[in-house]
This record gives C-alpha cells, structure tokens and sequence, in this order.
C-alpha cells in the first residue's frame, strides 16, 4: 500500500484535532485558537500575494475592515443572523478589490505597496464619514440577541478552522496547478513570463481577488464574534503589520512558512504577556529584534532553515523536473540548468 | 478671502509635508530603499527635541535645529552601518525593506516604554502662537519659518549634489555601484553618509512637527505615509517633485477640512490617487 502523503495527514489530524477541540481544551484556549486560526488564513493569504506572486501589499487591512463592516451592516440592517450574511463579506471585498485592480495595477513595485496603504486609508475615511455607520461611536451588533451563547464560541471556532484550512489547502492545490505555476513564474521574472505566454496582469488579478476576499471573509467573522466594530479597529494597520511579521519570520513564498510564523507570533505574545507579564510593547519589541535578526541571518525565514537542515518535506510546492528532462538536461546542459530552486517551485 | 488663506496656510502647511519625503527621497534615490523607518524616526527627532529643550529652556526652539542634525546624523549613519549595508548584500531585494519596517516597530515601542503615550509638546506656545495679519488673512509665523527652511534645504541639497565633489561621489554611486568601486568608492561609506543625511532632514521634520503640534509616539506612521505620498507624488527620487508634491497634499487637506471638518486627510489622499493615475511615475519622474 501507498504510504500516505505528509499532506493528507496533515489536513486529517487538522480536521480531527479543530473537530474534537472544544470538548478537550478550555474556552479561553478556543478563542486564543479562534484568533490564531484567522490570522493564519489572512498570513497565508499576504503571502499569495509578495510570496507566491511578487505583490507586495500594504493595504490588505483594507479587507479586513470592510467585511467586518459589511457584516455588521447586513445583519442589523436586514435583521438577520450574522451567519446567513457573513458571505456577503467576501463577495463585497472581492468586487471592491476586482474594481480597485484596475487603478491600482497601472503602479508598479514600491509604488503599488504604498498605494494600497493609501486607498484602505481612503476606505477607512469614506466608512468614517458615511451616515449609518456609527462614525466615531461605532455599530454593535444588534441582532446579537437571537444568537445562542451556548454554541457562540464553537460555532466561530469551527468556521475559523474551516477557513485555516481552506486557505492553507487551497493555495496548496492552487500552487501545484497551471495556474500557481504561472503566479510564480510572474514573481521570478515578469519579462520572461510574458514570452512564453503568461497573462501577467490576469495572474496578479486573480490572486489580489482571491486575497480580498478571504481577509474580507476572515475580518466578518473577527468582528462578528467581537459583537462590535470601529474604524480604529477595523481599518488598522496592525492587521497587515501582523501578516508580514509573521510570513517574513516564517519564511515568504512557503506554506509551512505563515504556519511556523503565527505559532511564533502567538508563542511569544502568550510568553510576554501571560508569563512574563510584561506590557505589549515589549513584546512588540522583541518582536521586532526577531524580525531583525531575522532578516539578517536567515533572511529566508525560519522554516527553509529547518527544512535544509532536518531535509524534512511538509507541505512542499516544489516541482520536480520531469524525469525525462531532467536526464537529458543533466546529461548534456549540466551547467546552464539555473540553480535557484525558485525555478522550480 | 477665507479661500486665499486656506490655500496660503495649506502651501506653507506643503511645506511641512516637503521636508517629511526629502530625507525618504534622497534614501530611494540613492539606494533604492524603501526606508520604513522614516516616519519613526521623525516622532524620535521631535522626542529628542523635547529632551534637549527641557534641558535647556532658555535656549530659541528654532536653534534646537543644530543639536538635533547632529544627533540625527550620527543614529543614521550608525545604522546603516550596523544594519541596513547588511541587509543590502543580500540577494532579496525586500530585505532592506523589511528590515527597517522590524527596526521601526523597535523604535516605536521603545518610545512607547520611555515617553508614553500622552501627546507632548514643546513648551514655547508663545511663538507656536505667532501670526502676521495680511490683508486680512492671518498667517502663522511658523508655518512660514518651515517653508522657507524646507526650500533653504531643498537649495542646500541641490547645491551639495550638483556642485560638490561628495555629491559626484553620490550621485555616480546612485548610477552604478559596481562602477565606482574601480574608482577607489566604498559604495557602503556613501550610503552611510546618505542616511545620516536623510536622518538630520527626518530630524529636522520632526522639530517642526513638535513646534507645530503634540505629539505620540504614533505619530510617526501617519507622517510616514504623508512622506511616502510626498516622495510617490515627486517621483521616488525627485526633490523638488517633493517639495510640490508635499504643497499639492497640504493644500488638499485643508481644502477638504474647510469642505467637511470631519474628513481628516481623505482629500489628500483622493488628490495622491488622482495623481499617480495620471502619471504613474511621478510628476517629475521619468515618462514611460
């Protein structure tokens, strides 16, 4: 029989360890673990963008902000559960980003970067002055009453995990297609990308949708079971400044890197907050001389560093050269085969 | 009238938002380095000279100037020393990048530990206070100091990068490192000195700030994204660019504050949009 790949066991003891979670550890680990898994899905998917296809953006809290208000809104203005609405928060992001693209890709490299940040500052500033959205005061959730508390934090819980997962398996799949093929040759090298027939521009477009939606998707439930939401909050530059920490740490352009990153993130939040008991700006300090360091002895991320050392495969997206190629290649052009793996993820 | 003085205070406030993206401009002119420090730095320098005037109380906020660009000189080249060069060698070309934005949440707590986070000011309210009456239409003197001192600057660097053997020197590393080390040039020992540079101008903005208004230490990050549009607006690279465009954003703002006093700085960042669309590259920047 065929051993099963570290892949599928992954995504089984994921589903089963998220599944029997609430029974075995506490309410205050489950909703440490809600916050973790979301933030999760939002580094995995900053990371589609720099990591997998060269987009570096500064303005996914953008996203965040807006599903967060789009659910709230729905749901008190047309007095339904939050749950049933929570979809339109993708689907609100995604049609926002998709007609922002249009603008935003005429920029290039730094200048994309800053003008993400600029147009989730104008989001945030056009949420702040429209009427009916609670301004400075904010909106809370009205239909909260109708909703059981008994399940409140499991229900979340659960739809955090599905969102984890999927995002993790989604841009696992996706990386292994045509399609992530073709993303990752536009991060290499745009000009030969487009000679061989890449549509550069549709690549980036697609990743920069699928990204605004899922943080849309992951900031509605953030701020549907925080029953609350301000602009502060919504629109806050943390969100994207958490995203980066922890893809750089981990190691960008990799699935295992946004893992490693947010368990280092949590880990050493819990370890100054809880156990030393120090403020959080010391832990952002150390934060930050974590990223330092980082960058300066291993600028690829912690992960790559473990995986060259222990020669240890997860959840790789590498390509093997096709056997056949690979002879010939080897064979005769030995010496003109690139050696940047990047080539061959 | 009201018009004419809105748009005069938002030329001499464009004055302000210059001085914030010339230090950035000149870092990205010259190393490419998207320096994420800047903004955090500029709250330090304000910080710094709050320390230096409550020490010393009697002395003119305005020749605060002197200790404050020295020391702001000093924290820049140690860094780039330290640091930023290291990072520079690297393959990744976001390293940099990312290295002065880990080094900027450093700093940021670091003030947050040490000064808190009460908005401070520095004490001489009397010639914050100051304004001229012309024509009806009242105008801060310091807001007019800032200006002046933002083109006397701008004048100052044109001058070093044109005219002087250093600004050769910098202006050539800019064009091709690898080009002026057959020369006898430690590219390293030029950038050094291009971000103690661009610090003492950091440093500089955020003296002006702190005569101007209070201060956190956030507000490094809402001045790093007005510097960031300065520099984007000029075309990364461009100081006079820079100069116009950090006017065009202060004339937006209080424009927009005169339309809607709750629309903080949206209008400046619709007229940034409007203007990058327009020419992606900059007003000043190269035309594709």
């Amino acid at each position: 029989m065929k051993r099963p790949s570290p892949p599928l066991i992954t995504l089984i003891a994921f589903v089963a360890a998220a599944a029997t979670a609430p029974w075995i550890i506490s309410d205050g680990s489950i909703s440490l673990l809600f916050e973790v898994l979301l933030m999760l899905a939002m580094a995995q998917l900053w990371n589609l963008l720099a990591g997998h296809t060269g987009l570096v953006s500064m303005g996914l809290q953008c996203f965040v902000g807006l599903g967060g208000y789009t659910t709230i809104f729905a749901s008190n203005s047309l007095s339904v559960s939050p749950y049933w609405v929570l979809p339109l928060a993708p689907l609100v992001c995604g049609l926002v980003a998709a007609a922002s693209a249009i603008l935003l890709f005429r920029l290039r490299d730094a200048y994309f970067s800053i003008s993400t940040w600029v147009f989730s500052e104008v989001m945030a500033m056009l949420v702040f002055i429209t009427p009916g959205l609670g301004h400075v005061t904010g909106m809370t959730l009205e239909t909260a009453r109708a909703i059981d508390y008994e399940t409140f934090l499991v229900v979340n819980f659960w739809i955090a995990a599905a969102i984890a997962g999927a995002s993790v398996l989604g841009i696992y799949l996706l990386m292994r297609s045509r399609l992530g093929l073709s993303m990752a040759s536009v991060r290499d090298d745009e000009i030969a990308a487009t000679s061989i027939g890449v549509n550069v521009w549709r690549n980036r477009f697609i990743a920069y949708v699928v990204a605004a939606a899922g943080c849309g998707l992951a900031g509605g439930l953030s701020f549907l079971a925080a029953l609350f939401i301000t602009v502060t909050t919504a629109f806050d530059l943390n969100w994207v400044v958490a995203m980066i920490f922890i893809v750089i740490i981990g190691g960008i352009g990799t699935l295992e890197g946004p893992i490693v990153g947010t368990v280092i993130y949590y880990g050493m939040r819990e370890l100054f907050t809880n156990v030393f008991a120090l403020s959080g700006s010391w832990y952002l300090i150390a934060l930050g001389a974590v990223a330092v360091i980082t960058m300066l002895i291993a600028p690829t991320g912690v992960w790559p560093l473990i995986r060259d050392r222990f020669a240890i495969e997860w959840l790789s997206i590498k390509r093997e050269v096709p056997y056949r190629y690979a002879s010939e290649a080897g064979a005769t052009r030995k010496r003109s085969i690139p050696q940047d793996q990047s080539y061959f993820v | 009238m009201v018009w004419l003085g809105t748009i005069i205070n938002g030329v001499l406030l464009g004055g302000l938002y210059g001085l914030f993206g010339v230090g950035l401009a000149l870092v990205f002119g010259v190393t490419r380095i998207v320096n994420i420090m800047h903004g955090e730095f500029i709250a330090l320098s304000a910080f710094i000279a709050l320390g230096i005037s409550m020490l010393f109380p009697q002395v003119h906020p305005l020749l605060l100037i002197v200790p404050v660009v020295v020391i702001s000189f000093g924290l820049g080249y140690a860094l780039q020393a330290l640091f930023i060069n290291r990072a520079m060698r690297l393959p990744d070309p976001l390293a940099p990048l990312l290295l002065t934005f880990g080094l900027s949440v450093i700093v940021r707590n670091l003030m947050v530990e040490t000064f808190g986070v009460s908005p401070r000011r520095i004490g001489q309210g009397d010639f914050a206070q100051l304004s001229i009456d012309l024509f009806g239409i009242s105008i801060g003197v310091l807001p007019v100091v800032t200006l002046t001192l933002a083109i006397a600057l701008f004048l100052a660097l044109q001058f070093v990068l044109r005219r002087t053997e250093i600004g050769r020197i910098v202006r050539a590393t800019a064009d091709n490192a690898e080009v002026v080390r057959l020369m006898g040039v430690k590219p390293s020992a030029v950038y050094n000195i291009v971000m103690g540079l661009s610090f003492a101008l950091a440093g500089i903005a955020g003296l002006m700030l702190a005569l101007r208004t209070a201060f956190t230490p956030f507000s490094g990050v809402e001045r790093l994204l007005i510097s960031f549009e300065v520099v984007v607006l000029g075309g990364l690279g461009s100081f006079w660019g820079a100069m116009l465009g950090g006017i065009a954003l202060g004339v937006a703002q209080l424009v927009g504050l005169r339309l809607n006093s709750n629309s903080g700085f949206l209008y400046g960042n619709l007229v940034f949009f409007v203007f990058v669309m327009l020419r992606p590259n900059g007003l000043f920047g190269a035309r594709q």
